[in-house]
């Protein structure tokens, strides 16, 4: 009889014990309106990186995203070290981490890493899918092939000499190639059962309502193995219901309160986390047609923005915007600013004979990265007004204006200037894809058609100039060369403000898109 | 939110107009008497007199300018510095951007219903008068729109043209036009079977004469009725797609554009949340109310 | 009656061919590229035609139009462009979703609207009468989604004592009715869907109520020297079908119409899957989503003509 009593009270013993520690969860409601795609390469932009594609998987190279004093800066990931080959500056190569595998155990080598970018390449391999390969294009612009030299050591070769490949390779997930190969390429069934080396992994998913994760307890860099037994991924794009969600207990972590929520928040004991990132809200202007196409229209404009009034406007939440990075960037330089001056901006004006001077801008209501689109939109234009402009806004969806923006300015002659952020992450990113010749919309960034032999002098010696500290002068020439030309209209860069229930403790905010919630624990 | 869309004359027809004009006019007559007496719907239509009023002549009447912001007096309470309702959360005064949201949700109430009523309501007619093909074809047709619930494809049809006002009005308008086209088809076949029409052809008059003279007048009512039903509808309908982000576009005001701007502002003052959505309900209650006691007094049965 | 059954069944297909017709050309009323949400910001030219080709949009409209009906009709309504997921799937999903929102909100409407009405229509023109119908008349004309907003604030914000958005807190998929941490969910968005249907059906039950009491049986009652309770009792009885009627229609309604409430509440139901395709311009689950709740409209209107034809044999006519 007692025998067959004990295990069943050492059952009911260890129920209690397990009970009595609850799970520790993190749920987050993020601003997308869906949940990002589990494959690799992410959608709903980089917020799809931040809780998914770059919890579930690594790049060969990474973010440091454990200081929130200084700007993120790109560390080894699954690469270790990379160097260009000296007899041949469109060579790179990449030493490998060993060790390190993925979820379903298959050990991570270079074979790995050739066969994860000719998926993403390459039309004629079976691994290849039509939606990865779309998502991410953007970030292989200059990838030629990839070759494996040992089990840990590759080489990939690039089209042209670019100094700046590792940059976005960062945003390339590895997979995993037996998964994949279990799954008989079934990117649907692949979806359910992501495999991939990161610091989490893939515990299940209700569709378009939330998606957990649970620690990958075996991750490779032991200080990143999370401190929470679960991350919980809810989209919430209204930003009042995230922030009704926060109050009510339902979430603990949420994206973007909205500005006149701050208060409440705060009296609620949230703490409310600010820190800067290279995120950029100013508008992108036609240099085919209309009155941009002259410089000092285009500095009359910047100096138009009473730009610590748009921060009182927003209660604070962003730092003022003088130029596409913001200044703890790296490679900010030494630029002119054009801070507040109206008497200025309408002496330009007038010196331009642009006196009113119509102007067209195609705006928003919503959309990734765009802050309170509405508001800041209306107040730019009564202080582009203020100075002399006549402001007409073209009011389209999210979706609209990024056709507008793909189509450039052949395509919407009558429209001078578009309000759509851009991430400015890296030097390419940041800057040369909106100034290059090469990159002219529809093909790249420069939506307007910008066009200056200083800067493509400039471009064609930053990418072939692989040694870091000249390099770095470079790009701190360009980005002066870009605020003297006034090429956008600044208003602001994004703080990224997110609110965190007080029992949430550790987490650091870097100065990033990305973040890292590993540190994150959670008190009951 | 579609209340009486399901709605259908049946046997109890509109009082038949005769030639005889003294007839016609005991009919208006008794009418407005029952009108007279119903307090309630009198204090109703006043109150729609004035909120039409008010939209008719806001530039007038609004203390400020809809479109001035002010960063320093954003999300204000009552009274502050003469803005009676307080301030939006651009600074704009509040009181200002109901009047003229009056506006738009007036003309997102009526115009479509208006529409509606003459492509439906001809077409109804030309359905219920031309031959048995005719009536198939339209009344087929229609058949096919009524398949679907009246806010779908309002949001189906808006949605795919990309929001506007304009795509708003017109996504309304074929919502409303099957139900007018049924309403008109079902009073004009009964019309015309009954006597006097035979009469009428039988002196010689022509179809366009028949249909002016005798089938307009018997459609006219019932059309009337229903359209006025619908106008509260539309309303509501007109300000869930600018709250969708399907109908108005900033910076016009319109309630239902408000209602979802306003909405993120809702922990700094909660009012201003609570005050668009007043009115388009109090603006809505008018509407049924009037055309309720019109109904009453017209002695139609929907 | 199995005749009329089969009249209205053959009746209904050109009806349903019409509205695939329209479902399907209200996409292409759509301004800009179908698939511009699934590509990149900066989309090459290349990469753009290379997407266009694998999801078919390359062909001639005529063409997607007959490929597209002969998938529908075997059930197959494509492939989400936004998550590659089956659409049938994702649509029969948050039509489950939204079932079990009006599978809630209706009875409750019922009940109430039906007391209410009642209560009026049994005593016309006394105060009781103007209370009920004024509340009537409010409920039809309130802007539910705002009173969802102001529902939120007091019980969520304020109060906190129920949940402000989504479905449950393990999702849609785990969502038990019996579980009291899942079924405080329902509450708020319940309460604000029945609002419109609780004035529509205390509307129609006066009027109802109103009629039958003037039909010759009540006199007749009457005169019989029936208590005036079991004369109400017969006319409640007698005034039921017709309000029914006009609560199944609701049923309809509520499918496709729940999209404001929906948004609200962030519950995943086809309202809520709707909106988010037409933020997404996701064409074939809007196609899929459009189609398949006007169907479920025309066979909630169906359903609701046979039983009244069973019910009442005066109605079957054609």
């Amino acid at each position: 009889m007692m025998r067959r009593l004990l295990p069943a009270i050492a059952a009911v013993a260890l129920m209690a014990a397990g009970a009595a520690r609850a799970e520790s969860t993190i749920t987050v409601a993020m601003t997308a309106d869906d949940l990002p795609i589990t494959t690799g390469v992410p959608d709903q932009g980089f917020e799809g990186y931040r809780f998914v594609g770059l919890s579930l998987y690594d790049a060969l190279t990474s973010w440091d995203l454990s200081k929130s004093d200084k700007a993120a800066a790109l560390v080894p990931g699954l690469a270790t070290s990379w160097s260009i080959d000296p007899a041949n500056n469109k060579r790179w190569i990449f030493k490998l981490r060993e060790g390190v595998k993925f979820h379903d155990g298959c050990a991570f080598t270079a074979d790995d890493v050739v066969w994860n970018l000719q998926r993403y390449t390459d039309k004629t391999v079976p691994q290849f899918e039509t939606f990865q390969f779309a998502l991410a294009r953007p970030y292989l612009t200059s990838y030629a092939s990839a070759e494996k030299i040992d089990a840990y050591t590759v080489a990939i070769e690039t089209k042209t000499p670019d100094s700046l490949f590792p940059y976005p390779l960062s945003l390339i997930p590895m997979i995993s190639k037996c998964r994949a190969e279990a799954v008989k390429y079934d990117w649907n069934a692949y979806a359910n059962q992501p495999s991939g080396t990161g610091p989490y992994r893939f515990a299940k998913s209700v569709p378009h309502e939330r998606m957990e994760f649970v620690p990958n307890t075996e991750y490779w860099d032991v200080a990143r193995r999370p401190k929470q037994d679960r991350l919980v991924l809810v989209p919430m794009p209204e930003a009042s219901t995230r922030v009704a969600a926060l109050l009510s207990g339902q979430v603990n972590f949420i994206e973007a309160p909205p500005p006149d929520s701050m208060a409440r928040l705060k009296s609620a004991g949230m703490s409310v986390l600010t820190n800067t990132y290279p995120h950029n809200w100013a508008y992108q202007l036609n240099f085919v047609s209309g009155p941009f196409t002259d410089v000092r229209v285009r500095r009359a404009a910047n100096y138009a923005i009473n730009r610590p009034d748009v921060k009182e406007m927003l209660n604070g939440l962003m730092e003022e915007g003088y130029s596409t990075i913001p200044p703890s960037t790296p490679f900010f330089g030494n630029p002119v600013l054009y801070k507040f001056d109206a008497a200025k901006a309408t002496a330009l004006l007038k010196e331009a004979n642009c006196y009113p001077c119509n102007i067209t801008l195609a705006i928003s209501t919503s959309g990734s990265g765009q802050m309170q689109p509405l508001p800041m939109n209306e107040l730019v234009k009564s202080q582009l007004e203020a100075v002399g402009f006549k402001v007409n806004f073209e009011v389209m969806d999210w979706n609209a204006l990024l056709d507008v923006g793909r189509g450039g300015p052949d395509k919407f002659p009558k429209i001078h200037g578009i309000k759509i952020s851009r991430a400015a992450m890296d030097p390419f990113y940041a800057l040369i894809r909106h100034v290059a010749r090469s990159q002219w919309s529809p093909a790249g960034g420069n939506w307007g058609h910008y066009e200056d032999p200083v800067v493509e002098k400039l471009v064609s010696d930053i990418s072939a100039e692989f040694d870091e500290g000249k390099r770095l002068a470079l790009i701190k020439g360009l980005n002066e060369r870009m605020n003297d030309q006034a090429v956008m209209i600044w208003v602001a860069h994004d703080v990224n403000p997110r609110a965190l229930s007080p029992k949430l403790k550790g987490f650091v905010q870097a100065q990033s898109w990305f973040q890292d919630l590993t540190p994150i624990t959670v008190s009951p | 939110m579609s209340t009486t869309v399901a709605g259908m004359p049946d046997s109890n027809l509109w009082p038949t107009e005769t030639t005889q004009e003294t007839q016609v006019r005991g009919y208006w007559g008794s009418v407005l008497r029952r009108l007279g007496r119903d307090k309630a719907t009198l204090i109703f239509g006043l109150v729609l007199l004035l909120i039409v009023g008010v939209a008719v002549f806001a530039p007038l009447v609004a203390p400020f300018d809809p479109y001035k912001e002010s960063i320093a007096g954003r999300l204000k309470p009552f009274g502050w510095r003469g803005h009676l309702l307080g301030t939006d959360e651009l600074g704009r005064d509040l009181l200002t951007r109901l009047i003229y949201g009056a506006r738009s949700s007036l003309l997102t109430g009526t115009v479509p219903v208006l529409i509606a009523t003459i492509i439906g309501g001809s077409l109804g007619v030309i359905a219920g008068f031309g031959g048995r093909r005719v009536n198939t074809v339209i009344m087929r047709t229609m058949d096919v729109f009524y398949a679907f619930p009246s806010v779908l494809l309002a949001v189906a049809i808006s949605g795919a043209m990309g929001g506007g006002m304009l795509n708003g009005m017109i996504a309304l308008s074929m919502v409303f036009t099957p139900a007018m086209c049924r309403i008109a088809e079902t009073t004009t076949s009964q019309v015309r079977s009954l006597d006097f029409i035979e009469a009428a052809r039988a002196t010689g008059a022509g179809t366009f004469m028949i249909i002016r003279h005798h089938v307009l007048g018997n459609v006219l009512g019932p059309v009337f009725i229903y359209a006025s039903s619908l106008v509260s509808v539309s309303i509501l309908l007109g300000s869930g797609l600018s709250f969708l982000g399907l109908g108005v576009k900033p910076p016009e005001a319109d309630w239902g554009l408000m209602l979802s701007t306003v909405r993120q502002s809702l922990y700094v003052n909660p009012i201003i949340c609570a005050l668009p959505g007043a009115a388009i309900f109090i603006t809505s209650v008018c509407f049924n109310l009037v055309s309720d006691g019109i109904r009453g007094a017209m002695d139609v049965r929907l | 009656m199995f005749g009329i059954i089969l009249r209205r069944l053959v009746y209904a297909i050109p009806i349903a061919l019409g509205v695939s017709v329209v479902c399907f050309s209200l996409v292409y009323l759509a301004p800009g590229d179908p698939l511009q949400t699934i590509l990149p910001a900066d989309a090459t030219a290349d990469t753009i035609a290379l997407i266009k080709h694998e999801y078919g949009f390359d062909r001639p409209i005529p063409v997607q139009f007959l490929l597209w009906l002969w998938h529908v009709v075997q059930g197959d309504f494509g492939v989400s462009i936004a998550t590659r997921r089956p659409v049938t799937a994702e649509v029969l999903g948050s039509l489950a979703n939204t079932v079990m929102l009006t599978s809630f909100a209706i009875p409750l409407s019922f009940v109430i609207g039906y007391t209410m009405g009642a209560i009026a229509g049994c005593f016309p023109g006394t105060w009781l009468d103007r209370v009920v119908t004024g509340s009537a008349v409010m409920g039809v004309s309130l802007p539910n989604y705002w009173v969802g907003i102001v529902l939120v604030i007091i019980f969520s914000v304020e109060l906190m004592v129920l949940p402000a958005t989504g479905m449950g807190l393990k999702g849609s998929a785990a969502f038990s009715i019996f579980d009291w941490n899942d079924a405080k969910f329902l509450i708020l968005p319940v309460i604000t869907l029945s609002l419109v249907p609780v004035g529509i059906l205390a509307r129609s039950t006066r009027a109802a109520v109103a009629e039958v009491r003037g039909q010759d049986f009540v006199i007749t009652l009457r005169a019989k020297g029936l208590g005036e309770f079991a004369i109400i009792r017969h006319v409640l009885k007698n005034a039921m079908p017709p309000v029914l009627a006009v609560m199944g229609l609701q049923f309809g309604y509520l499918m496709g119409g729940s999209i404001l409430v929906e948004t609200v509440f962030t519950w995943p139901g086809s309202g809520f899957l709707l909106s988010k395709a037409i933020i997404n311009r996701d064409i074939p689950v809007l196609q899929g989503a459009i189609l398949m709740l006007a169907m479920v409209f025309v066979a909630a209107n169906l359903v609701v003509d046979l039983l009244q034809a069973a019910i009442d044999p005066r109605i079957r006519r054609t």
